[in-house]
C-alpha cells in the first residue's frame, strides 16, 4: 500500500463519516418528527372522536365498526343536548359565579399583594410567611369545616357560598407580589414626592405596568370557575345554582346501556367549546401563567 | 487519524481556503446580509500559537468556530493537515475548543469535567478507567489545578476556572486547541499571569493553538504569529514584531501599539515629506501626494535642531521613560503623545519641543486607500 | 406619625383577605384537628345537642374500615404508575420539542390542550371511548352493538375487544383506563414546565459537549437531564401531590358511582373516601381521613426533598 493510496483511503473514509453524519441526523430528526406526530394525535384523539361522535345519529354511533366521519351530520344533538341538560341555565350560573368571584378576588389579590410589597408594618414577613405556610395544605381539609360553617351560616344553595369561600387564593398573591416587587421602588417614591395617594398609585401605576400576570391570573381563575366540581355539588347542587361540570356528568349518569352518547358528547363539547375559545386567543396567557407558577414553586 | 500515538500530541497544520461566512439578514425588510468573514486564506503552521485580533464584530470569533465545526462556512474549505474537514462536524474534528465563558459543566465536579471528554473516545482510542484517570491527573497537573479535582466549578475563582477548561480541551490530546477570548474574563492582575501559562502550555505541548482576542497586547506578547482581522477581512499577517514594525495599512498601524501611534495628515512634495509646515523627512521616491502618516511614540528623538516642532501641553513621567504630550497642527488626533529616554529633560513652559524622527518608525498612508506607501530608508 | 398611618393603611389593605382567611383557612384547621380528635363527631348530632369525648377512635376506625384501605390502594396505585409514566413521557416529549424548529409553536400547543379541558367532560368522552355500547350487557341476553373505539382498534390489529368500564370489567382494566386517562391529563403541564427548564439551559454545554465528541445518549444523560433535575423535581413532587389528590378523574369517567356498574365505589379514592364520609354527616370521620391524607402527602414530599437533595443540581 502507497502512502498515496492509504491517503486516498484515508480521504475516502473522511467523506463517508461526513456523508454517514448527514444521513444519520436526518434519520433521527424524522424519527423525532415521528414520535411527535404520533404522541400528538394521541392527545388529540378524544377531542376528534368527541367532535365528530356529537353530530352522528345515535344509530350510526352503535355501528360495529365505527365511521370515521359521519355519514350525516346532525346539528340538532346540540339542539337536545342543551335542553336536556339545561345548559342554558348551567351556562349563566357558571358564567354569573365566574365574573363575581373573579372580579371580587382580584380586587382583594391586588390590595393583599400591595400591602405586602410596597407597605411598611409590623409582622410583614411573618404574616406572609404564615400564608404562604397555607398553600401547602391540601384543600380537603379546608373543606369539611367550611361545609359546615357556610351551613351555619345558611349560605347553602346560593350564590354566595359559590362564590365567598374562595376569594383568597394565597397562591395569586403570591405570583402578583413577586410582580409587583420587580417594580422598581423608585417610581413608587417620586410618587410620593408628587402628592399621590397609595390607592392612587396602586391603581394608576402598578396594576397598569402588571396587566400580564393580572390577565393571566383571571383566566386562569375564570377556567377554574368553569372546572370546578367538588364544592359546587357538595353546597350548591339545585337546580337555580347548579354550575356547568355538576349539570353535565349528572345529566347522563348511567353507562349500563342506553345513553345517548351523541348528545352526551354534543353537550360535551358545548361545555368545552368556551375554555377552547379562550384558548385560541388568549394562549399566550395562560400558558405564561402556568409556567411562571411553576418556576416560581 | 490513524498515525495518532497514544498519549503523544500530533501537531497538526490549519489550512483555511478561500473562507468565507456570510449571515443572511435578520429583518425580512433589508436586503442587507453579514459578511461575517470574507475568503480567509492562510496556512497555520503546525505547533504555533496563532492569535487572531481585531475590534468585535471583525470575524475573528466566527472564524475560530467555522476552525472547530459549531458554525458551518458559506464557502470554502478548511484542512486539519491533509484532511479535508469541511464537512466534518464537530464531534468528528477532534479538536480542543476553551469557550469563553469556559462552559464548565456546573453539577459535575473538576475531575468529571476532565474526564468527560475521555468517557466518549471509541474504537481503538478506548481507554481504561486507570488510564483516564492518568490522563486526567496529567492535563490537572499541566495546568497546575491537581488540588482542585473534587471541587465544582461553583466554588472556583475565573482563573481556576478556566484552567479547568483548558485541561478538559487538552485531555483528548486534540489536534488543534482553541481558545475564545480567554483572557477578556479576567481581572488585569490574573491576566498577565494567565496569558503567560497559556504560553507555556502550548510550548510545552507543541500544540497548534488558535486563539482570539480584542487586545493587542495580549495577542502581540504570546503569539508565534497573529492575523488582523476588520470586518471580515485579513488586513495582515506576521510576526508580531513584523506587524508591527511593518504595518501593511493604517488600520493595522493604529491598531497595534500602545500607546497608540500618532496619526498625521500631511503632504508629500518634491520627495519630502511635510507634516504642516515641517520638513520632516526626505521620501524619495514617492509621487506629490496628501499623505496619512504615522509616527510610533518612540519614533521621537528630541533634537534641538530636529525638523519637527510641536507645543507641548505636558510631560508624564513613567519612571523608565517619559511621555510628552503636545500638539500640532498637522496631528489627526488632539495630542501628540512622544516616549523618550527619562534621562532627557523637557520644559512645558517653552513653549516648544523640537524632534527629529527615525525614519523605519514613521509609516506613510495613501490618503483614500489606507495602504501603506514605501519609501527607501537610506 | 407617618409611620402609625402607614401600619393602619396596611391593615386596611388587608383586612378584606385576612378576615376571609381567617374564616376559610385557619379556623379549618384548627376544626379539623379539632373534629378529628372527638370521638365519632357527627356535625348532625352536635347540632342537635350531642356531646363527644376527645380521643382518637376516630383515626382507629378510619385506618380499620375496610373501604379506606381499598380507597388508600387505589391513591396510591394511580400515583405509583402515573407519576412516573407522565413525567417520562413529558420529558421525552419535551425534548423532543425542544430539537425541533419548524412546527414546534403548533405542536406545543397542541399538547396543551388537554389542560384547558374539563376533567369530567373529557373524562366523559374517554368513557365512551373505551365503552361498550349495547343493551342487556352482562346478561345472557346481551347484545352488544359496538365495542367502542378502542377496542375496534384492537380488533382492527387482530386482538379481542376488553371489557374496560363497562358490568363486570375487571380492576386491572378499569385501573388501566383511570391511567391513561390521569397521565392524559397531566401531560401538559408536565410538558410545558419541562421545555421552559429545557430552554433555560445554556447552549453552551450543548456545544462543548460537542467539542467533546459525546454521543447523543450521553449528551441526554449526563447533561441534560442533570441540569433539568430541578424542574424534574418539581414535577414530579407536584405530581404525587396531586396525585394523591385525585378524584374528579374518577367521576369523569365513572361518575359518581367510582366503578363499574357491578361493583361501585371500586375506584374511590382518598379524597372520595373524605367526602363520602361528610356526605354522611361523619365529620369526624372525614376529618381523621383528611388529617392522614395530609400526613402522607407530607411525608412522601419530605422524602422527595430529601431525595432531591442528593440528585438535584442547582
Amino acid at each position: 500500500m502507497t502512502q498515496k493510496s492509504i491517503d486516498i483511503m484515508h480521504a475516502r473514509n473522511l467523506h463517508k463519516t461526513a456523508a454517514n453524519q448527514k444521513i444519520g441526523r436526518a434519520l433521527v430528526l424524522a424519527g423525532i418528527y415521528a414520535f411527535l406526530i404520533l404522541m400528538a394525535l394521541i392527545v388529540l384523539f378524544p377531542f376528534y372522536w368527541m367532535l365528530i361522535s356529537s353530530v352522528k345519529s345515535l344509530a350510526e354511533y352503535r355501528f360495529s365498526v365505527p365511521t370515521l366521519w359521519p355519514r350525516m351530520i346532525l346539528l340538532k344533538n346540540y339542539a337536545e343536548a342543551f335542553t336536556a341538560a339545561n345548559l342554558g341555565r348551567l351556562f349563566l350560573n357558571t358564567l354569573y359565579v365566574g365574573l363575581v368571584s373573579t372580579l371580587l378576588s382580584l380586587f382583594i389579590t391586588i390590595i393583599t399583594a400591595f400591602a405586602f410589597a410596597r407597605l411598611e408594618f409590623k409582622g410583614k414577613e411573618l404574616l406572609f410567611a404564615a400564608l404562604l405556610a397555607t398553600m401547602m395544605i391540601p384543600g380537603e381539609l379546608f373543606t369539611i369545616t367550611n361545609y359546615l360553617t357556610v351551613s351555619r351560616f345558611g349560605w347553602l344553595n346560593s350564590y354566595t357560598v359559590l362564590i365567598v369561600p374562595f376569594l383568597v387564593s394565597v397562591f395569586y398573591i403570591y405570583l402578583l407580589r413577586q410582580n409587583f416587587l420587580q417594580i422598581p421602588n423608585e417610581l413608587y417614591l417620586a410618587a410620593k414626592v408628587d402628592g399621590t395617594s397609595d390607592w392612587k398609585y396602586l391603581w394608576k401605576v402598578m396594576v397598569p405596568l402588571s396587566l400580564p400576570t393580572l390577565i393571566s391570573i383571571t383566566i386562569l381563575k375564570m377556567m377554574g370557575s368553569w372546572n370546578s366540581y367538588i364544592w359546587p355539588r357538595l353546597v350548591a347542587n339545585d337546580e337555580a345554582h347548579r354550575m356547568v361540570t355538576n349539570g353535565l356528568r349528572n345529566a347522563f349518569t348511567d353507562t349500563s346501556g342506553d345513553v345517548n352518547y351523541p348528545v352526551q358528547m354534543a353537550a360535551v363539547a358545548l361545555v368545552s367549546a368556551p375554555l377552547f375559545l379562550i384558548f385560541v386567543f388568549l394562549r399566550k396567557y395562560i400558558m405564561a401563567g402556568v409556567s411562571r407558577s411553576g418556576i416560581k414553586g | 487519524m490513524k498515525h495518532k500515538q497514544k498519549g503523544v500530541f500530533i501537531a497538526m497544520k490549519i489550512v483555511l481556503q478561500n473562507l468565507t461566512k456570510i449571515f443572511p439578514s435578520r429583518n425580512k425588510k433589508s436586503d442587507e446580509e453579514v459578511v461575517a468573514v470574507n475568503n480567509f486564506n492562510f496556512e497555520i503552521p503546525d505547533g504555533q500559537l496563532i492569535g487572531l485580533l481585531g475590534p468585535s464584530g471583525c470575524g475573528k470569533s466566527t472564524t475560530l468556530y467555522m476552525i472547530s465545526g459549531l458554525q458551518k462556512p458559506s464557502s470554502g474549505r478548511i484542512f486539519f493537515g491533509e484532511d479535508d474537514v469541511t464537512e466534518l462536524s464537530t464531534e468528528n474534528r477532534g479538536i480542543g475548543l476553551v469557550f469563553q465563558n469556559y462552559a464548565l459543566y456546573p453539577h459535575m465536579t473538576v475531575k468529571q469535567n476532565i474526564l468527560f471528554p475521555l468517557q466518549n473516545l471509541k474504537g481503538s482510542d478506548k481507554l481504561t478507567k486507570e488510564q483516564m484517570l492518568e490522563r486526567a491527573y496529567q492535563a490537572a497537573k499541566l495546568v497546575q489545578i491537581e488540588q482542585l479535582m473534587d471541587r465544582k466549578p461553583s466554588e472556583l475563582s475565573g482563573g481556576q476556572q478556566q484552567r479547568v477548561a483548558i485541561a478538559r480541551a487538552l485531555v483528548k490530546m486534540p489536534r488543534v486547541l482553541l481558545l475564545d477570548e480567554p483572557l477578556s474574563n479576567l481581572d488585569a492582575r490574573l491576566r498577565l499571569q494567565t496569558r503567560e501559562e497559556i504560553r507555556r502550555i502550548q510550548k510545552e505541548t507543541k500544540i497548534t493553538t488558535v486563539f482570539v482576542t480584542h487586545d493587542q497586547e495580549e495577542a502581540m506578547s504570546i503569539s508565534d504569529m497573529i492575523v488582523v482581522m476588520k470586518a471580515g477581512i485579513v488586513q495582515q499577517i506576521g510576526k508580531p514584531q513584523d506587524v508591527y514594525d511593518d504595518p501593511a495599512n493604517l488600520f493595522v498601524a493604529k491598531f497595534l501599539g500602545t500607546p497608540p501611534i500618532n496619526v498625521f495628515e500631511g503632504r508629500v512634495q518634491g520627495g519630502t515629506l511635510y507634516l504642516g509646515e515641517d520638513a520632516v523627512l526626505p521620501v524619495p521616491g514617492i509621487p506629490d501626494q496628501p499623505v496619512t502618516v504615522g509616527i510610533r511614540p518612540e519614533g521621537f528623538i528630541l533634537d534641538a535642531n530636529g525638523p519637527l516642532q510641536c507645543t507641548p501641553v505636558n510631560v508624564e513621567v513613567m519612571g523608565r521613560d517619559v511621555s510628552v504630550v503636545s500638539t500640532h497642527n498637522a496631528s489627526a488626533n488632539p495630542f501628540v503623545r512622544s516616549i523618550i529616554d527619562a534621562d532627557n529633560r523637557v520644559n512645558v513652559d517653552s513653549g516648544a519641543v523640537r524632534y527629529s524622527v527615525k525614519p523605519h518608525k514613521l509609516f506613510i498612508f495613501n490618503k483614500e486607500t489606507e495602504e501603506r506607501i514605501y519609501f527607501e530608508v537610506k | 406619625m407617618v409611620e402609625s398611618k402607614q401600619q393602619w393603611k396596611a391593615w386596611i389593605y388587608l383586612a378584606p383577605a385576612i378576615v376571609l382567611l381567617l374564616v376559610f383557612t385557619v379556623w379549618p384547621i384548627i376544626n379539623t384537628v379539632r373534629m378529628a380528635l372527638l370521638n365519632n363527631y357527627s356535625g348532625l348530632k352536635a347540632a342537635g345537642g350531642a356531646s363527644f369525648e376527645f380521643g382518637i377512635s376516630n383515626f382507629q376506625k378510619v385506618i380499620s374500615y375496610r373501604r379506606f384501605v381499598q380507597c388508600l390502594k387505589n391513591t396510591v396505585l394511580l400515583c405509583v404508575f402515573t407519576v412516573p409514566i407522565s413525567t417520562l413521557l413529558a420529558l421525552l416529549i419535551a425534548v423532543a420539542l425542544h430539537s425541533i424548529r419548524p412546527l414546534q409553536k403548533a405542536l406545543q400547543t397542541i399538547f396543551f390542550l388537554p389542560y384547558v379541558t374539563n376533567s369530567i367532560a373529557i373524562g366523559m368522552v374517554f368513557a365512551a371511548m373505551f365503552n361498550i355500547v349495547g343493551s342487556f350487557f352482562g346478561t345472557e341476553n346481551e347484545l352488544i352493538v359496538t365495542s367502542g373505539i378502542i377496542n375496534n382498534v384492537i380488533e382492527f390489529f387482530g386482538g379481542t375487544r376488553i371489557n374496560w368500564i363497562n358490568y363486570g370489567s375487571s380492576y386491572t382494566a378499569n385501573m388501566f383506563v383511570m391511567i391513561v386517562y390521569i397521565v392524559w391529563n397531566a401531560l401538559p403541564f408536565k410538558i410545558l414546565i419541562l421545555l421552559g427548564g429545557l430552554t433555560s439551559i445554556n447552549k453552551q454545554y450543548y456545544e462543548a459537549a460537542k467539542v467533546d465528541s459525546t454521543p447523543r445518549r450521553r449528551v441526554f444523560w449526563r447533561i441534560t437531564v442533570p441540569l433539568l433535575s430541578p424542574m424534574l423535581a418539581y414535577v414530579i413532587i407536584t405530581g404525587f401531590i396531586g396525585g394523591f389528590k385525585e378524584y374528579t378523574s374518577i367521576v369523569g369517567i365513572f361518575g359518581e358511582r367510582m366503578g363499574p356498574v357491578n361493583d361501585a365505589g371500586r375506584l374511590n379514592t382518598m379524597v372520595g373516601f373524605i367526602y363520602d364520609s361528610l356526605s354522611n354527616s361523619n365529620e369526624g370521620r372525614a376529618s381523621a381521613a383528611a388529617l392522614i391524607l395530609f400526613g402522607i402527602i407530607l411525608v412522601v414530599t419530605l422524602i422527595n426533598l430529601q431525595v432531591s437533595k442528593k440528585r438535584v443540581h442547582y
